[in-house]
């Protein structure tokens, strides 16, 4: 029984295809509320899904220089970690799949294993525009990854414990977001730049270098990496919404708040214009670090005083 | 319908409905592409239909070609063209792109688009009106979902 189990967490739910349909539903919505937010009528609620089955049936092309094999499975182990980590947190307010003491700093290093993926996949081939994303891909994720990873810490420290149902099920439905204001700040931003979006999309910023380090990536290699992208979106809106919001129990619960938080999301990608590679480096360790750190030390000394 | 109709019914359907282009000058005046960007603003919003500009070639369905084919343009067109992965289709929007228009016969002009690459659909206009582009856009994912070629004929006559 406790194969068939896994097989159908693995695969199914909450792991595997419910996550995929999931992602893709968010991405249909934050490309929908985009548009609503600029007077447009948006993209069909089926969008997500056409354009990833037609990558899928197109045509790959596998650039000559840079080695084959690496081109053809980073896509793979990017999508493979981001469907990892959500095994790992309570994705449709379910029960996390798996836990253990740690799993929190596990699902948080899966999820940047798209974005180094990405890095890599853009130094792989000799096209100029890949090798700038790329630089600008590992650039950016070594300036909001530590902030971020500081933020979603917040809570654990908190809770005492690095393990995500227990950090949830110690808030019990506190919403952190008041204690630790600060920490929500940055890792709703945080978020933001995980995924690329604006104002974080230098790396794949269209107007100066193509497409970024996936330029080079036609067919089935750039769905997967869409796919990974839009299995992101749903973690991390699941992780931010049940640490910071009070949890997230039941489906409705769920949908509601990470859908209250991707709206936010929207309205900070559609008012903000695109920060330079130099800015979004600067924004974070001059002012996401420290606020952070700052936040930090108060939780440290209100930990101290009260022990 | 046999399983193998079913999975080309299934390809034709994500392929008229997620068509992402890509706009490439071969030596145009500038005002088809003024109305090209036109047409991709909010207020035609083509992102309705899935259509999407992209900016590298390796992303590309749909190569949106503009003016007369340049000398210096051939090569680069050519290029931009193999790059793009299968399937691929062409556009030619305006009235250069179809004939060469007012740059006919001039000793740095190769001629249309028909004469280096394979075109699709021909959009005329000088410069045709977004809704024209947009209509051709529709009459090119028309001929996806049904590649008989008789049907457009018949209509205009």
């Amino acid at each position: 029984m406790d194969t068939i189990r896994d097989l159908v967490t693995l695969f199914f739910f909450p792991g595997g295809l419910f996550v995929l349909a999931l992602g893709m539903s968010y991405e249909w919505v934050d490309r929908k509320l985009m548009a609503r937010v600029q007077n447009r009528v948006g993209p069909r609620w089926f969008q997500p899904f056409a354009d990833i089955a037609k990558l899928l049936t197109k045509e790959e092309v596998i650039p000559l220089d840079g080695n084959g094999l690496l081109f053809l499975g980073l896509p793979i182990v990017a999508l493979a970690g981001a469907l990892t980590s959500a095994l790992y947190v309570p994705v449709a307010g379910w029960h996390p799949a798996y836990s253990f003491q740690g799993d929190l700093i596990v699902a948080l290093y899966l999820l940047s294993l798209l974005t180094l993926c990405t890095g890599l996949a853009g130094a792989n081939t000799s096209d100029h525009f890949s090798l700038v994303g790329a630089t600008r891909t590992l650039t950016q994720l070594f300036s909001y990854e530590a902030p971020f990873l500081l933020a979603m810490l917040g809570p654990a420290v908190m809770a005492h414990t690095w393990q995500i149902n227990e950090i949830i099920a110690d808030a019990d439905g506190r919403w952190m977001l008041f204690l630790q204001p600060i920490g929500f700040i940055v890792a709703l931003i945080g978020l933001l730049g995980k995924l690329e979006m604006s104002p974080f999309n230098a790396p794949e910023a269209e107007t100066e270098i193509v497409a970024g380090a996936l330029t080079e990536y036609s067919g089935r290699g750039l769905a997967l990496f869409r796919l990974g992208r839009h299995v992101e979106l749903v973690i991390g809106l699941t992780m931010v919404a049940a640490f910071y919001m009070g949890g997230v129990n039941g489906l409705p619960m769920f949908v509601l708040k990470t859908l209250i938080l991707l709206l936010g999301l929207v309205g900070i990608q559609s008012l903000v214009a695109r920060l330079r590679i130099d800015q979004t480096v600067g924004l974070w360790w001059r002012w996401g670090s420290l606020l952070v750190l700052a936040q930090w030390l108060v939780l440290v000394v209100w930990e101290g005083v009260q022990a | 319908m046999t399983w193998q109709q079913v999975v080309d019914d299934f390809k034709t359907w994500a392929r008229v409905n997620s068509p992402w282009v890509v706009h490439f000058n071969t030596g145009s005046c500038n005002g088809c592409d003024i109305e090209i960007l036109a047409t991709l603003t909010p207020r035609y919003d083509l992102e309705r239909f899935g259509v999407k500009l992209e900016g590298s070639p390796r992303h590309g369905d749909v190569l949106i070609c503009t003016g007369p084919v340049t000398l210096q343009a051939r090569d680069r067109l050519l290029r931009v063209y193999e790059q793009m992965p299968e399937p691929k289709f062409v556009i030619a929007v305006g009235s250069c792109a179809i004939s060469g228009g007012v740059f006919q016969g001039c000793y740095n002009i190769i001629g249309h688009v028909d004469e280096v690459l394979p075109v699709d659909v021909y959009i005329p206009g000088c410069p045709p009106r977004p809704e024209a582009i947009i209509d051709g856009v529709v009459k090119l994912l028309g001929h996806l979902k049904d590649p008989a070629p008789q049907a457009n004929i018949e209509e205009a006559n």
